[in-house]
């Protein structure tokens, strides 16, 4: 088990869905309760990698970040070295990869909040700020947790995106992911076995946290 | 002797004089209407109404479908009326041929939703306090305590509203509304759930809140009992149009 790749993807892992968290509220607030009538164009957008090849996203992302592109000139021009094949390009692909996945959960917590309390909070005076910081934040916890747990995971196991943005550099770019195909080329069965049950076992536990709270196992706790 | 007082009458404070609100005549003259594909109606309707109100209760009186909800959304600015104009005194808080509709925000119009709409996640007291957070908190502490006694409700101001009773939740939620000082305010089926006894003694505090607070009450409700309870006059709509008004015995 390499160790090194396991840090580095609870590292990239936790970083991402602490920025989609930030992210993610707004965009899903944005896509709950807009009335613009072309909203779905944006829906399916942020939808885009749920379907989208990871190559295919990858290629673009590849394009996006590369040193021709408006983003990487100036990402180069800053610090002297292009966002591909670094870890800050792997952060800024997994954001784009992993949105849909925190995006839809806030939105479907947001939807389900019962728009007459939006409304008593309104007749009571309250701004639409504050609305959504005390009534629709707090009684969306669990698709919030959701959400974060699910972008978490869906980092943790990513594999054509992270090849095509950030390659297979150890220490860098090389996740547990790409480590176990490494392992399975070189016909090194047992390793790509106990990194694979690794990466099973944490995706497992992230998924039974959501369905948890799906059937709210929880309730009280988030509540309190 | 003091327990059966507080039982039976609010509290002093909400009775004196010089806690007493007023308010002026509502004046509505409004016309609302939904094409078959807008929520919330199924079939096309047109709600059209011109009426002036008094401070004291009014009952809003009909059939299920009658447009009684949509008239109490209209006033609170939930929903903006196609035509017309609504004001109380000169306060005007829509008047669609001077482009004037008031944000539901700035109204300062107490609502009691048919289901309460309590805020499930905060305590009774955290409710109540939720419309005067403005204040300062010596303020709004005091207020707060006022109305939780007013209501007899100041043992429960820690609970959550799922832990107390549904005529407990009515209490909260009549609270919640007066305790902001509404210049007017809306009630939508508040009792349709309780039973008789809580009923008649809510209906009990209300009318006393209503002789020292002299701004327009608008009681929806589809209960007969209810409108010879409470009701200074009646409004009875069906089909979206006012097609009686009086006393009800008059009107019932």
């Amino acid at each position: 088990m390499d160790w090194q790749s396991l840090l580095l993807t609870i590292r990239l892992s936790a970083i991402v869905a602490a920025i989609l968290f930030v992210i993610a509220l707004p965009v899903a607030y944005w896509i709950t309760y807009s009335r613009w009538r072309w909203k779905f164009l944006a829906e399916a957008a942020v939808g885009l990698p749920i379907v989208l090849p990871p190559t295919v996203l990858g290629f673009y992302l590849l394009v996006a970040l590369g040193a021709r592109s408006p983003l990487g000139h100036l990402w180069q021009s800053l610090t002297g070295h292009t966002l591909a094949f670094t870890f800050q390009g792997l952060v800024i692909g997994s954001i784009i990869y992993s949105l849909p996945f925190a995006v839809q959960p806030f939105a479907a917590s947001f939807a389900a909040v019962d728009s007459r309390l939006i409304a008593a909070s309104a007749t009571l005076g309250a701004s639409k700020r504050r609305t959504f910081r005390e009534i629709i934040l707090p009684l969306s916890k669990p698709g919030l947790v959701a959400g974060m747990a699910l972008s978490f995971a869906h980092t943790m196991g990513e594999f054509g995106v992270v090849l095509m943005v950030g390659g297979n550099i150890p220490g860098v770019t090389r996740t547990v992911s790409i480590e176990v195909y490494d392992q399975v080329q070189a016909l090194n069965y047992s390793a790509a076995n106990i990194t694979a049950l690794v990466l099973l076992g944490i995706s497992f536990s992230l998924l039974s946290l959501v369905y948890a709270l799906n059937r709210r196992v929880f309730a009280g706790w988030l509540w309190k | 002797m003091a327990v059966e007082m507080r039982d039976t009458a609010p509290n002093r404070a909400v009775e004196s004089p010089e806690n007493a609100v007023a308010s002026g005549i509502l004046s509505v003259q409004i016309r609302k209407r939904f094409d078959a594909a807008d929520p919330p109606k199924k079939d096309s309707f047109e709600l059209d109404i011109a009426v002036e109100l008094s401070p004291g209760i009014t009952i809003v009186f009909g059939p299920s479908g009658a447009g009684k909800t949509t008239l109490l959304e209209c006033i609170a600015g939930l929903l903006s009326p196609n035509f017309g104009r609504i004001a109380i005194e000169n306060r005007v808080f829509f008047d669609r041929s001077l482009n004037v509709d008031m944000d539901v925000r700035k109204r300062g119009i107490g609502y009691v939703f048919q289901d309460l709409a309590l805020f499930p996640h905060l305590s009774v007291e955290k409710n109540i306090e939720y419309g005067i957070r403005e204040l300062n908190p010596a303020l709004r502490e005091e207020k707060s305590q006022t109305i939780l006694e007013s209501f007899r409700i100041p043992s429960l101001r820690h609970r959550k509203p799922n832990q107390i009773s549904g005529g407990e939740r009515q209490r909260v939620a009549l609270a919640r509304s007066l305790v902001t000082d509404p210049c007017l305010l809306l009630l939508d089926e508040p009792l349709a759930a309780l039973d008789e006894a809580t009923k008649s003694k809510i209906v009990e505090d209300l009318r006393i809140w209503s002789a020292t607070h002299r701004i327009p009450i608008l009681y929806v409700t589809h209960s007969r009992e209810e409108v010879l309870a409470l009701g200074d006059r009646v409004l009875k709509l069906e089909a979206g149009k006012i097609i009686a008004q009086g006393a009800p015995q008059e009107v019932i």
